[in-house]
């Protein structure tokens, strides 16, 4: 029954989490500690894992081969970033106050955000198939999100960072920029008002998802079958999104995990090509620069995209 | 929706754990009856039975459920489940699911002692509900400032006393006028609260003591050091023993309920948290990162462990129920 990471996250916050929060003053967030160092551990799990297969995937049957690799680094950068935790953990120190008083708000104002079981109470007690249809709906919403971003000029500007990338690989997925995660922040923020969040207990199935996701972008010529392409993203199909002639408004494929929204709204594109990804319209330092000069310009982009737009009316 | 993961949009509620097992080969008691033991990152109820200490099925909550309390007229067992925002009421002999009832992040919770009220900390969104007992309507809303966390009443009813984790205070409300009495400073990261002989312990989470308050002023009196991380106090069925677990320490202790004074300091690792007490003498302890409930043999000291969800924090016995 003792599931390892369970163990290995229960230790950590015992022997190391606990003492340092109670030598640091911290306690009160001590409950809180306890769900970070469980996605901390699960996050190096899902890194682990993808590592695992994608690696040997990409020296397999690589789309591109590259004779200096030197731009891969800084999205392994962005992967620990966001995946050990550290990204969430300060949008969550930054913000907790504003997301407390917010629900607080809405909920004095007669808002209580339900679940699904709560529409659907057929689903009570079958917490898989639960969390199955939130990970349905909020791929949708994800969706959206994503093509929205590709449509309106000042969120394509922070966008356009993670489609800078010219040597795309299975590190890719976590490159963003830091406000266009905080405005999908908030995106789910107010979908978690309307249908509540998953049920949660299954690190595994996240894992699954984020593999799928991470997969999606790997440097391989990998695809499902005429059948697969349209049961999940795969790497073929997530690179024609990535393509440098997709970049902006012409893109397609803009799911995440399932190819199934692209088919349903018109944006589904599962030519058999395996494409260049970039984005030519950026300037260099989006796609080689570091971590920082890559933030720097995509704000930078922001500005001069928001100038424009300031401009015109 | 990776992306909700990937920011963590929902992280507070992922919870889960596990330590080393520890236990030793003790007799069986001769407890009979139901224990239900909350789940929290399991979003689930273990319902074991006390002859075998076997987990024989779980009941399924929404997403995070804490703590429960037994309804005023024994009826009923109402599992708050604080970010399912429902309080699910139990049959306490069978845990049959009796109806559920939509309630704002409803944490720790209590019936007043003449049971005409119910008040909820909702832990995440700063908020105190004081909720008509029999009606389930909401009464008041207190806005507080911040992470109320646990709370206890006078005999009388007139007072609940919440502790306030984030602010480190602890606040009195008036249930007959629904305001606000006082709020003092007790020390960092206040959690559990319980009324004992005229005052107010309140346990000391970000300390390694338990204090007294005085209720009418709030001001406190004394302090007992009792470990570091003092967390719950619970009051043995006999009124003779005042236990205290303490997170950071790993240790329950109990301390004489006359002079407040140690008695004893047993190891419990794995964030001891709630206590019930058996009729063969046993405590019943949740161990947080375990993923175990410990049975305590006060006199020898030694525990026996049942492997249960993740997270396990509330936890209540019904020895009288017939076995599961
Ligand atoms: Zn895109
Ligand atoms: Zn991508």
């Amino acid at each position: 029954m003792d599931d390892p990471f369970d163990l290995i996250a229960g230790w950590l916050h015992e022997t190391v989490l606990i003492p340092a929060l109670y030598a640091m003053g911290l306690m009160r967030w001590e409950d809180l500690a306890h769900g970070w160092v469980l996605f901390a551990v699960y996050g190096g799990v899902q890194v682990a894992l993808t590592l695992a297969v994608c690696l040997p995937l990409e020296r397999w049957r690589p789309v591109e081969r590259w004779a200096d690799q030197r731009a891969v680094g800084v999205d392994i950068f962005y992967t620990i970033l966001s995946r050990v935790g550290v990204l969430p953990l300060v949008t969550f120190v930054l913000f907790y106050k504003v997301q407390v008083a917010m629900n607080g708000w809405i909920v004095d104002h007669g808002w209580i955000p339900p679940t699904l079981e709560h529409a659907i109470p057929a689903l009570i007690g079958h917490s898989v198939a639960t969390f199955v249809l939130y990970a349905a709906i909020l791929d949708c919403v994800d969706y959206w999100r994503h093509r929205i971003s590709h449509r309106f000029r000042w969120w394509w500007a922070l966008h356009s960072l993670h489609h800078a990338q010219r040597q795309m690989t299975f590190w890719s997925d976590d490159r963003n920029h830091v406000l266009d995660d905080l405005i999908a922040l908030v995106w789910f923020g107010a979908i978690a008002l309307l249908i509540g969040v998953p049920p949660l207990q299954f690190p595994l199935l996240v894992l699954v998802l984020r593999f799928i996701e991470s997969l999606s972008h790997a440097n391989a010529r990998v695809w499902f079958g005429v059948v697969g392409e349209r049961l999940v993203v795969s790497p073929r199909f997530h690179r024609a999104h990535h393509g440098i002639r997709a970049a902006g408004r012409r893109s397609c494929n803009y799911g995440a995990v399932l190819p199934w929204w692209d088919m349903l709204f018109g944006t589904a594109n599962f030519s058999r090509a395996y494409v260049q990804t970039g984005d030519p319209s950026g300037e260099e330092a989006l796609a080689t620069g570091t971590w920082l000069a890559q933030q720097r310009a995509g704000l930078r982009r922001l500005w001069r995209t928001l100038g424009r737009l300031v401009r015109q009316v | 929706m990776a992306m909700c993961f990937r920011l963590g949009v929902t992280v507070p509620a992922l919870v889960l754990l596990t330590c080393a097992a520890m236990g030793f080969g003790i007799p069986r008691g001769l407890a009979s009856g139901v224990a239900f033991i909350v789940n929290s990152s399991s979003a689930s109820i273990s319902v074991i039975d006390m002859t075998s200490r076997r987990e024989v099925r779980r009941i399924p909550a929404l997403r995070e459920p804490h703590h429960l309390v037994l309804s005023p007229d024994g009826k009923s067992l109402l599992v708050g489940d604080t970010v399912g925002n429902q309080i699910m009421f139990l049959d306490p002999a069978t845990g049959a699911v009796q109806r559920r009832v939509t309630v704002s992040d409803p944490y720790h919770l209590a019936f007043s002692p003449n049971g005409k009220l119910l008040v909820v900390n909702g832990l995440a969104r700063n908020q105190v509900d004081v909720y008509d007992a029999a009606a389930m309507t909401l009464i008041k809303r207190f806005a507080v400032d911040s992470t109320p966390s646990h709370l206890d009443f006078s005999p009388d009813s007139r007072f609940a006393f919440v502790s306030l984790q984030g602010s480190g205070k602890l606040a009195a409300f008036d249930l007959k006028e629904l305001t606000l009495r006082w709020t003092e400073p007790v020390g960092p990261a206040p959690a559990g609260v319980i009324w004992w002989r005229d005052k107010v312990m309140v346990a000391i989470m970000g300390a390694d003591y338990v204090v007294v308050a005085d209720p009418a002023t709030g001001k406190v009196v004394h302090r007992i050091v009792t470990g570091k991380g003092a967390h719950t106090l619970f009051l043995a069925p006999d009124k003779k023993i005042m236990w205290v677990n303490n997170r950071a320490s790993g240790t329950t202790v109990s301390l004489d309920a006359e002079t407040l004074k140690t008695i004893r300091v047993y190891n419990i690792p794995g964030g001891p948290d709630d206590i019930d007490f058996a009729p063969d003498g046993t405590l019943w302890i949740t161990r947080r990162f375990a993923e175990k409930v410990a049975i305590l043999h006060p006199d020898t000291g030694d525990f026996e462990t049942i492997g249960v969800g993740r997270s396990p924090h509330g936890l209540w016995l019904n020895p009288a129920a017939p076995r599961p």
